[in-house]
């Protein structure tokens, strides 16, 4: 029975740096620069907090980590895998590595929370008995196995939310991106998804949580980055949200 | 992979049967160009074959002398056979001029009665000389002029490559006007074909977006909407075929009226040519429209 569990990855690379960002820039059109000189070094196991005010930079830096965004400057590292240059047939592997998560759930109306979960995995090209005992396991995971043949407009936001955080497990990623997860979520909702998260983070996954909620920072006690303008102006263990 | 390629089949569907009228418009289309491209196919055999008939027909007349000996017109015909340009020689004799002429008016009484009236047979001896090659009949009509011999008695030049001539240039202007409206249709193809693949993508946006979120290849995005532009493809030959040979089966009478004696059989035609005609039309507007989606999925897509 497949059981989800990225630990093996984690204790095979707990020593080194699972995400690296060395001297990052980034600059949009008509030279606007997003990102400036970013040096960050994020542990495998690791629950962060990327905090800062909209416009930041916060979620380029996402676009980055996911492949969806190259840098101007510097190297991005994730695992041993360097993907500064990543070419576009190399990105959907990098993405069967990394989860994500994004405030507005991404789901599909028209298919049932479990069908959503599956897609994820038929996309991929996996056989339908996988596909039954992964989308099984992480919906039991993220508590919706009763709720698995309902729509999307049939559950509440932050059941949408566990579904679209189930699906992101699917392929048992290293990392976890939720980029403001919370933010069309009420507080019992949104405290809810935090403490999935941190569960699924127990596991042995990477958690980054991208959010400018300043409760469920102060809450969680754990490593928060803030940036502002596009640098990292503060990296604080177990910190609280201080911008 | 045999899953993948079910799965890409099943998505292609899905886009096809989402957007019914999207697809109709699609397919409308395409058979409109391949109408027009099937109607010039038509009107360029039937052109060949009118050429090819007259071509048949460019034959140089030497009216020989009532009088003339077997041994005068055997010399004659000898020598003209051996001329370089000459494909053959033939000789209709006084008697078998009569009887052609009676056989081509076997119809018209009044020619007949003509005929009879006048007693004898009035008309001439000839050689019939066939060309080598039409496009040197003029020089040939030159050679023969030079040739003197005293039992010629007229020579018939009637100008058939003039008549050829004419057909070329006709049909040579119809191939340009077909060229241009193939062009036109093309293009117009083309633009549909890519606008339609764009629809279905803006239709998708959001599978396409979770897709690539979830780390699906390349190729098993793109490839449904290719696939799609490929039924799209072959239900527009499919529908051009149902189409056409009813059509045909209506032209054909009129054609075996208007090219009498010529046997022309445009059906046969597109029977034989089957896999050349509308093969090569499915290939085309394949190709066609998978540049068309490629161009979209690239623009619109981002894979």
């Amino acid at each position: 029975m497949f059981v989800y569990s990225p630990l093996f990855w984690y204790n095979r690379n707990k020593l080194i740096f699972m995400i690296k960002l060395v001297n990052v820039s980034k600059s949009y059109l008509r030279g606007v620069k997003i990102l400036r000189d970013i040096n960050l070094y994020i542990e495998a196991g690791e629950f962060v907090s990327l905090v800062g005010q909209s416009g930041s930079g916060k979620t380029s830096l996402v676009k980055i980590l996911i492949g969806e965004e190259r840098v101007d400057d510097g190297r991005v590292i994730i695992g041993d895998w360097d993907i500064t240059k990543i070419s576009r047939r190399e990105v959907p592997y990098l993405r069967r590595q990394i989860g994500v998560i994004f405030q507005d759930f991404k789901l599909l109306p028209q298919k049932t929370l479990w069908e959503n979960v599956a897609f994820a995995l038929e996309v991929c090209g996996q056989p339908p008995s996988k596909i039954e005992k992964i989308v099984s396991s992480v919906m039991r995971l993220v508590g919706l196995e009763d709720k698995k043949d309902r729509y999307p407009h049939e559950v509440s936001g932050g059941e949408q939310q566990r579904t679209a955080i189930a699906r992101s497990l699917v392929h048992q990623p290293k990392i976890l991106l939720a980029d403001e997860p919370t933010g069309n979520l009420d507080s019992i909702n949104a405290n809810e998804i935090i403490d999935l998260l941190v569960r699924i983070n127990k596991f042995g996954t990477t958690v980054i949580l991208v959010t400018h909620n300043r409760e469920i920072v102060n809450h969680l006690k754990k490593r928060v980055i803030a940036i502002e303008k596009g640098s990292v102006v503060s990296d604080r263990e177990k910190s609280k949200y201080s911008l | 992979m045999f899953l993948s390629t079910i799965r890409i089949i099943k998505f292609s569907l899905q886009d096809i049967s989402r957007n019914v009228w999207l697809t109709i418009a699609t397919i409308t289309i395409l058979v409109l160009a391949l109408l027009s491209v099937n109607t010039l196919v038509t009107v360029e055999v039937l052109s060949r074959h009118a050429i090819d008939a007259v071509k048949e027909k460019v034959d140089i007349s030497l009216y020989l002398k009532a009088d003339a000996s077997d041994e005068q017109v055997a010399s004659l015909k000898t020598q003209i056979s051996q001329m370089a340009k000459v494909k053959q020689v033939l000789y209709t004799s006084k008697a078998d001029a009569l009887r052609y002429f009676r056989e081509k008016n076997k119809d018209n009484p009044e020619v007949l009665t003509a005929l009879r009236e006048l007693g004898r047979n009035p008309l001439s001896p000839s050689l019939i000389i066939t060309p080598n090659n039409v496009e040197e009949a003029p020089q040939l009509i030159n050679e023969i002029k030079q040739i003197k011999s005293e039992v010629i008695e007229s020579r018939d030049f009637a100008d058939n490559a003039l008549i050829l001539e004419k057909i070329n240039d006709i049909t040579k202007k119809i191939s340009e006007v077909g060229l241009i409206i193939i062009s036109i249709f093309i293009f117009t193809s083309m633009l549909v074909a890519y606008n339609s693949i764009k629809v279905a993508i803006y239709t998708h946006r959001r599978e396409i977006e979770i897709m690539r979120l979830v780390g699906a290849s390349n190729n098993f995005i793109y490839l449904p909407f290719v696939l799609s532009a490929i039924i799209y493809a072959f239900l527009g030959v499919l529908i051009i075929i149902i189409l056409f040979y009813p059509f045909l089966g209506i032209l054909q009478p009129y054609l075996e009226v208007f090219f009498m004696d010529y046997n022309i059989n445009i059906i046969e035609y597109f029977v034989n040519n089957f896999w050349l005609i509308f093969g090569l039309q499915f290939v085309a507007v394949s190709l066609i429209s998978i540049l068309s989606s490629w161009l979209a999925i690239r623009r619109y897509a981002k894979v």
